[in-house]
């Protein structure tokens, strides 16, 4: 912790005239950022804003309906990582609007762990179709390319829900009011793709970036990294992750994505579809591609399909336009116990993050 | 989803490595590390049951710290 407190006050040493916005798009650096009471640490001018770093609450609204329909209606044994179970769907009241609703309705939905619980649960029912219902960014599909690789049974298929991270954050950039003047760019993503992939926020947007761990000292070194650059207006991109984010990622991991996976167009929960953001099977896998293998239960007369939930912002606390406690419903009718939004039930979300770092009232009570 | 967790490497079995993290055992697959292949007393970043890259012992320790805090604090 020395380390720490040694970061924290060369942080204060700086000056600055104005508001400073750092920008973080992992869930883990906000649960790191919030357990340790950084922001109350840090210099007044200095915000630290929650960006697109929560695969869960960007997971596609129609792509968790065709879930539920699956696990309901085709009977297929629905896998998903346990932080897809609760998030909810715009269906009329009354009508199942979880996965976690389908299953207490007698859906077969299992949660897992790893994509090896998936091919193990296939393997254990061979005459049952079983759905991995594979929502994350590069570090959680990075798994599922190496699953293909190595072979999967043949009664399991994948619906996939992958996101790249670095194209929402190109998306913010592109716009009129990117609102951030740093960024902190994502450890494990950056373990895997490399963090080479952050080059373009330097090069095309000259705006200063440092790769970042998990432990308040590598957080720290990042946003000093990345304020000296401010200061001196020399921009590149800092690594402070060393250990682990190695140049080039991890090739295996990359090679293995290039083989099974394609990148295509893709939908943001809220957010609307982002070039180039999504993964999608390659046609050599569509024997197990489940949005191939399976009817599109996409009704067109569903209201809100595609959206967030009426009265939740989590879209503006997903693209950092506003703090978790001033979404309208934070702390009121939204808590992690009756979460109206995806950013409240995932782990990685920053309105549940907010609320177990001890935020608990909106930010006008 | 994106949380990896330093694990140590006991015994290995073609592509399954038995590790073990502060008296947990799980069989994490190396399938993602071929062309850096760890070998048994290595320490691996694990995540979603895969390995996605090694770790130096003194870096994995603390990791352990930082989990244990977070993890008591959340009830997790």
């Amino acid at each position: 912790m020395d380390n720490a407190r040694a970061w924290l006050e060369k942080i204060h040493a700086f000056e600055f005239d104005r508001p400073v916005k750092i920008m973080n798009v992992c869930g883990g650096h906000e649960r790191s950022i919030t357990h340790a009471g950084m922001r109350g640490a840090l210099p007044e001018w200095l915000e630290l804003i929650p960006g697109p770093g929560c695969p869960v609450c960007v997971c596609p609204e129609e792509d968790v309906y065709q879930a539920i329909r699956l696990a309901l209606v085709d009977k297929v044994i629905l896998v998903a990582f346990g932080d897809m179970l609760r998030v909810p769907v715009n269906v009329k009241k009354g009508e199942v609007r979880s996965l976690v609703e389908a299953q207490a309705a007698g859906a077969d939905v299992r949660p897992i762990a790893s994509p090896l619980d998936a091919r193990r649960i296939a393997l254990e029912n061979p005459d049952r179709p079983v759905v991995f219902f594979a929502a994350g960014f590069e570090t959680t599909t990075a798994p599922t390319a190496a699953m293909l690789t190595e072979g999967i049974p043949d009664n399991l298929g994948i619906l996939l829900s992958g996101r790249l991270t670095w194209p929402a954050v190109a998306m913010l950039l592109e716009s009129s009011s990117p609102g951030f003047d740093a960024l902190v760019a994502p450890g494990h993503v950056s373990t895997v793709m490399g963090p080479q992939e952050w080059n373009f926020v330097v090069d095309r947007h000259e705006i200063p970036t440092a790769v970042a761990g998990f432990r308040p000292e590598s957080l720290l070194a990042s946003f000093y990294s990345v304020l000296r650059q401010l200061k001196s207006g020399e921009c590149f991109l800092d690594n402070c992750y060393r250990e682990v984010a190695h140049p080039d990622g991890n090739p295996t991991a990359r090679r293995m994505m290039g083989e099974t996976l394609d990148v295509v167009d893709a939908n943001w929960r809220g957010i609307g579809v982002i070039p180039n953001s999504g993964y999608a099977l390659k046609p050599a896998f569509a024997q197990h591609d489940a949005r191939l293998l399976f009817p599109d239960h996409a009704d067109p007369d569903r209201r809100r399909a595609g959206e967030m939930p009426p009265g939740c912002d989590c879209a503006r606390v997903v693209l950092g336009k506003i703090y978790p406690n001033q979404c309208r419903i934070y702390g009121k009718a939204c808590t992690p116990r009756h979460p109206v939004g995806p950013c409240m039930v995932s782990d990685e979300g920053a309105c549940r993050i907010w609320w177990a770092g001890g935020v608990r009232m909106a930010a006008d009570g | 989803m994106c949380l990896a967790i330093p694990m140590q490497i006991e015994s290995i079995d073609g592509f399954t490595a038995r590790c073990q993290a502060k008296g947990v055992w799980r069989d994490v697959s190396l399938f993602m590390m071929q062309d850096a292949l760890p070998a048994v007393g290595d320490f691996v970043m694990v995540h979603v049951g895969y390995a996605i890259q090694k770790v130096a012992e003194a870096d994995a320790r603390t990791a352990w710290e930082l989990l244990d805090q977070i993890l008591g604090e959340t009830g997790a």
